[in-house]
């Protein structure tokens, strides 16, 4: 029997995924380090703070045994800004953070779940990729360690109402050959595009389908009966008249 | 004095809501009411008032300045009228609903229109311009100037309080107040108007439970209460001139006078018959004046009973705080409430700062401020200062200074200026002792203590006690607790053996004398808390309690050294005095005092560092470096042992070298003006220093951590922020053209592909450096000289402490190859940029330490690389040189240096 799950991954895989997430956290107590597959987890010291997987920095929360340090693209004046860069460019996503330089030849780059975009010292200015979800997870847990909280989650609700306005009006120049620039869209709004955009092209390629078909059809009428072919053509100019 | 007269009622106007205006100068009364016409009354004449005519109907508002007054109606229109002939003037401004309240600057210029238009106006007098506030979501029932005009408070009718800052062309609020005032109708007789204290720091309103709340205007925090008991809603309220008194009244028909100091109720007149709408205090003469809303006008003269007129006869007196704001950090009672008038105990006294730059006081000087005998007998006299504009300088502001600024009083002021004060010549400025850590009472909440421990934090309660809590960062290691507080303990430090408290002579007010209480925290073995008094009339300026002893300054210059269980170790007087603050960690101690006075009248801070177990001096009565007009904020030990300070322009300073006497330098490790979170401008925060501490990642790198405040304020407050931590960056070049990571964002758009680019190049020195601009090159090399400097300087600070240990060795090695690093790459920066670099390429080599000679041989490397052949070749040589001074024996450094 078929999974009956649809193509992709489901949001809480990618909320599963976002846990990888390195955020900065106050220990509440003192913790010895941990040896993990992941990397190693250093030594928690109150009050110095550290960057730890948002897994454990939860799971921390929930025992009273650390604050989360919000990052700085989470707070309403840094958000407000990247709403009105949304709501002002019409086309475009507010860009991704930027990637750190290169590292030396014979290492492997680097992508978001190993790069801290969402620690206490990240760009303020930038959505990093799992922004929904990872928003979403610490106003859930840590909602005291937010200044505004109310207020963050109404911009992230009217951020996310922004960039899917965009993605669904993306789908309009999706016909065949056309492209949408989708830089700096998140993990989620991947996910959740998915079903909808892949249901749309699938949809434009059966009427495309369809419409070749018909044309397969007349052009092998045409040839085998010569006039019939353009006595249609009026007919058609007739009823559209 | 005015003679005695009836209380009668004087129907001014036909019955209806009626208001009245003193003039500034007392002399002239002025009613509006119901009918067409305004009546001035003359303060001491019984004769029939003055009527002006021409005016609007159904007044609502009116205020007098010299020579002129203002009404506002309910059919929209302000109007100037004269004085001196009684004619309607000009119309100021009119609004397309009905005029709630008018309110006039004290320079006179402006006026504030509350109407129940949302907004509200600020009209000039002199041009009619008009400015408009508009943050308020409802219409207004009442406005406010403050005392010097540069702040206006708004009621709005949504029970909000809007402060406008009228400083700037454009008015900008500053603070809503909330939960405040009621929510009232515009029209309704209930008052929520903003009451200024006269001593400017401090604003009263009506309160939805009848009383008068009394709020300061530099924190924001509600101070006392006037439990008033009226049954109906406040109607009216006004402060006596000096602020000393209180008159409220409410439509329950009372009127009630208060003492500002204690809050009690003087005297309450209940002969009153109709509701009284506004109240006015006759500027200098014991007569309060009202109007109802039947028209009458009442001029109570002697309302102060004779027993309490002295009180109307003071200088202007203090708002009623729970702690006055120019007690500071060290909680020094203002100067008059101290017993023993020795100046050398009085340290921290601010200098007084001038209102305006030839006001009256200065020029008069002391003979003409607050000498009540002089105000009854001379009356000429009084009248010589003729209160023209309302600025208050007619009353003395005697001795209410107002706190100092530091940054104000920066410069030195003009001799003869000085000279008017008093007929002391020389008054230097001392600075003001300080507990490290702790933070002006604010409201009822105070910081007592913060240190990477914890922090301390007490609050005062009813009922002459507070309420101390201990909250650790640990909360697994150490549990956090609070307690009753009957001492009233005024110091504090935590650390992680314990705490300690320290509490002033007679602070419980039964003479009891100075008194410190060490409490151990709690750990498997129950450990005794103890307490120790100091000899009677010597209190405590700082303590600093370090893992094995505890310090005390104290008012009679002593320093007192205790063991953790309260065993007196050593006595002795400190050198500099008065004392400042101290500090200690393990067995040094740190202590700061006054030194001599230098040529701006502030006197220079001299430190003494030594070593208690050992008993060696290391630094004696050194100078502990600080710009002219700068205070020291905080002083501590990091937890590596090293002394820092921070003072209040931002910077943070370490001691090098401190355990060589003479040779100790203030160094400054960070500025945090110049910040790259604070790049971008606009952000207007302080940091709120705490310790400096090695970070767990690197041993060798460490943080500032500090809390972040954020807006004006300069000290944190409830609740405690969290800690934040900065890595050092020692100045080197403003903050505008360094490196590109403070505006990560612009470089981010314009893709990743040049930041490929840069990477390559950092790491390897790419030859075709043709996509690099200059600018990111410049970047760079300010990166690695910060790199470099910064290694230098902890290499000379780890270099320095006395413990060779494995670890210490290795981390001196860490950082000469950080060093090393950062010279190789400026380096190659250097060879890149041309040929003409050579002697600069040169100058990096030879500051290279080298440990292990394959430095030189990489910097060899880099120079053939970019083709530097004569430059290889020098560096050959060097390199050839060091490695024979090394085999050859380590006795001629001097080659290293050429």
């Amino acid at each position: 029997m078929a999974l009956s799950l649809p193509p992709g991954l489901t949001p809480p895989e990618i909320a599963f995924l976002c846990e990888m997430e390195l955020v900065t956290i106050i220990p509440r107590q003192r913790l010895e380090g941990v040896e993990l597959l992941a990397g190693p987890i250093r030594p928690l010291h109150p009050p110095h703070r550290s960057n730890i997987p948002l897994w454990l920095a939860l799971l921390l929360k929930r025992q009273r045994r650390a604050n989360i340090l919000p990052p700085p693209w989470l707070n309403t004046h840094s958000l407000t800004a990247i709403l009105d860069h949304e709501t002002e460019h019409a086309e475009t996503f507010s860009p991704p953070p930027r990637l750190p330089p290169q590292p030396s030849s014979n290492t492997l780059p680097t992508s978001p779940p190993f790069l801290p975009h969402s620690t206490a010292d990240a760009a303020p200015d930038a959505l990093p990729y799992h922004w929904l979800e990872l928003g979403e997870m610490l106003l859930e847990a840590a909602s005291d360690d937010f200044e505004e909280a109310d207020n963050v989650r109404k911009l992230l609700r009217g951020l996310r109402e922004v960039r899917m306005a965009k993605l669904r009006s993306g789908v309009e120049v999706l016909d065949a050959g056309g492209g949408f620039k989708m830089n700096g869209v998140g993990g989620i709004e991947v996910g959740e595009g998915r079903a909808f955009i892949t249901g749309v092209i699938d949809g434009l390629r059966k009427i495309a389908a369809s419409r070749e078909q018909q044309r397969k059809d007349r052009d092998q009428e045409e040839l085998e009966n010569g006039y019939s072919g353009t006595a249609n053509y009026d007919d058609d100019e007739m009823d559209m008249q | 004095m005015a003679s005695h007269q009836r209380l009668r009622a004087r129907q001014a106007h036909a019955p209806g809501p009626t208001y009245l205006a003193y003039t500034p100068s007392g002399k002239k009364l002025v009613t509006a009411g119901v009918d067409n016409y305004c009546r001035v009354f003359t303060t001491g004449s019984d004769d029939e008032p003055v009527t002006v005519d021409e005016c609007q109907e159904n007044n609502t508002a009116v205020v007098a300045g010299s020579g002129f007054f203002i009404t506002g109606s309910e059919d929209g229109t302000v109007s100037r009228y004269s004085l001196e002939n009684g004619k309607f003037e000009e119309i100021l401004v009119r609004t397309t609903l009905p005029v709630r309240d008018v309110a006039l600057s004290p320079d006179g210029n402006w006026i504030a229109v509350a109407s129940d238009e949302l907004v509200v106006n600020l009209v000039s007098i002199k041009d009619k311009t008009v400015r408009t506030l508009r943050d308020q979501p409802r219409a207004v029932k009442h406005v406010s100037f403050d005392k010097t005009g540069t702040q206006l408070a708004v009621s709005c009718t949504d029970g909000n309080v809007y402060i406008y800052s009228l400083d700037e062309d454009q008015p900008e609020m500053v603070k809503k107040v909330e939960g405040m005032i009621k929510s009232m109708e515009s029209d309704a007789e209930s008052s929520s108007k903003v009451l200024w204290h006269p001593d400017g720091r401090a604003f009263a309103t009506p309160t939805a439970m009848r009383q008068i709340q009394v709020m300061s205007t530099s924190d924001w925090e509600r101070q006392r209460v006037f439990k008033t008991g009226h049954t109906a809603d406040i109607t009216a309220a006004a402060w006596s001139p000096n602020g000393a008194l209180l008159a409220t009244t409410s439509s329950d028909l009372s009127l009630c006078l208060w003492d500002t100091k204690t809050q009690k109720l003087l005297n309450k007149f209940d002969e009153v018959k109709a509701t009284i709408l506004v109240m006015a205090w006759h500027p200098t003469e014991n007569i309060l004046s009202y109007t109802n809303n039947e028209g009458e006008l009442f001029i109570h003269t002697d309302i102060v009973p004779d027993e309490h007129v002295s009180l109307l006869q003071k200088p202007t007196i203090s708002a009623p705080f729970f702690h006055d704001p120019s007690e500071g950090r060290a909680g020094v009672a203002p100067i008059a409430k101290l017993t023993n008038g020795n100046l050398q105990t009085l340290p921290g006294r601010p200098r007084q700062r001038s209102g305006t730059p030839d006001s009256l006081e200065d020029i008069l000087g002391p003979e003409f401020q607050d000498d009540p005998a002089q105000e009854d007998g001379d009356e000429e006299m009084n009248d010589f200062v003729v209160d023209d504009d309302g600025a208050g300088y007619a009353q003395a502001m005697g001795l209410q200074k107002k706190r100092t600024n530091g940054h104000l009083t920066a410069g030195p002021e003009p001799a003869s200026k000085r000279r008017a004060y008093s007929s002391a010549l020389f008054r230097p400025q001392i600075h003001e002792p300080f507990q490290p850590g702790s933070t002006p009472w604010r409201g009822q909440r105070r910081l007592l203590c913060c240190s990477l421990t914890g922090y301390v934090e007490t609050v005062e309660q009813e009922g002459k006690h507070h309420t101390i809590s201990v909250k650790f960062y640990d909360e697994h290691t150490f549990r956090n607790y609070h307690f009753t507080d009957i001492f009233l303990y005024d110091k504090c430090s935590l650390n992680e053996t314990g705490t300690l408290f320290a509490c002033q002579p007679n602070s419980t007010g039964d003479g009891n004398t100075a008194m410190i209480y060490y409490r151990p925290h709690e750990t498997w073995t129950t450990r005794t808390e103890w307490r120790t008094n100091l000899p009677a009339g010597e209190s405590v300026t700082a303590i600093a309690l370090s893992d094995s002893y505890i310090v005390v300054t104290t008012s009679t210059n002593y320093v007192r050294i205790y063991s953790l269980f309260g065993l007196p170790i050593r006595v002795y007087r400190q050198k500099s005095a008065p004392a400042v603050t101290c500090a200690a960690w393990r067995n040094y101690i740190l202590t700061i005092g006054n030194g001599p006075v230098q040529n701006d009248l502030s006197t220079q801070l001299l430190y003494t560092i030594e070593n208690v177990k050992h008993d060696v001096v290391y630094q004696d009565s050194d100078i502990l470096a600080l710009p002219p007009g700068t205070k020291l904020t905080s002083v501590f030990f990091s937890s590596e042992g090293d002394p820092y300070v921070y003072d209040s322009e931002g910077v943070l300073l370490v001691c090098l070298h401190w355990r060589n006497p003479g040779q100790a330098q203030w160094v400054p490790m960070l500025d945090t003006k110049l910040l790259a979170r604070r790049a971008g401008g606009g952000k207007e925060e302080s940091y709120w220093p705490v310790g400096v501490a090695a970070s767990l990642d690197d041993a060798l790198a460490p943080k500032f951590h500090c809390m972040i405040v954020k807006g004006r304020e300069a000290y944190p407050s409830a609740p405690v922020p969290h800690l934040s931590e900065f890595g050092f960056e020692i100045p080197l070049r403003s903050a505008v053209d360094k490196d590109g990571g403070g505006v990560r964002k612009r470089k981010g758009r314009r893709g990743s592909f040049s930041h490929d680019e840069d990477g390559e190049d950092e790491d390897d020195g790419d030859d075709g450096g043709a996509g690099l601009t200059t600018k990111s090159n410049e970047a760079k090399q300010y990166e690695h000289e910060q790199t470099f400097i910064l290694s230098s300087t902890l290499h000379t600070q780890l270099a320095s402490s006395t413990r060779p240990s494995t670890t210490h060795k290795r981390a001196l090695g860490q950082l000469e190859i950080a060093i090393d690093r950062a010279l190789l790459q400026l380096l190659g920066l250097e060879c890149l940029a041309g040929e003409d670099h050579g002697m600069k390429a040169l100058e990096i080599v030879s500051l290279m330490r080298d440990a292990n000679g394959n430095m030189l041989e990489l910097a060899g490397k880099v120079a053939a690389r970019y083709g530097r052949e004569v430059l290889g070749e020098k560096i050959r040589e060097l390199a050839e040189r060091k490695a024979l001074a090394r085999g050859g024996g380590d006795g001629d450094e001097e080659e290293d240096e050429l």
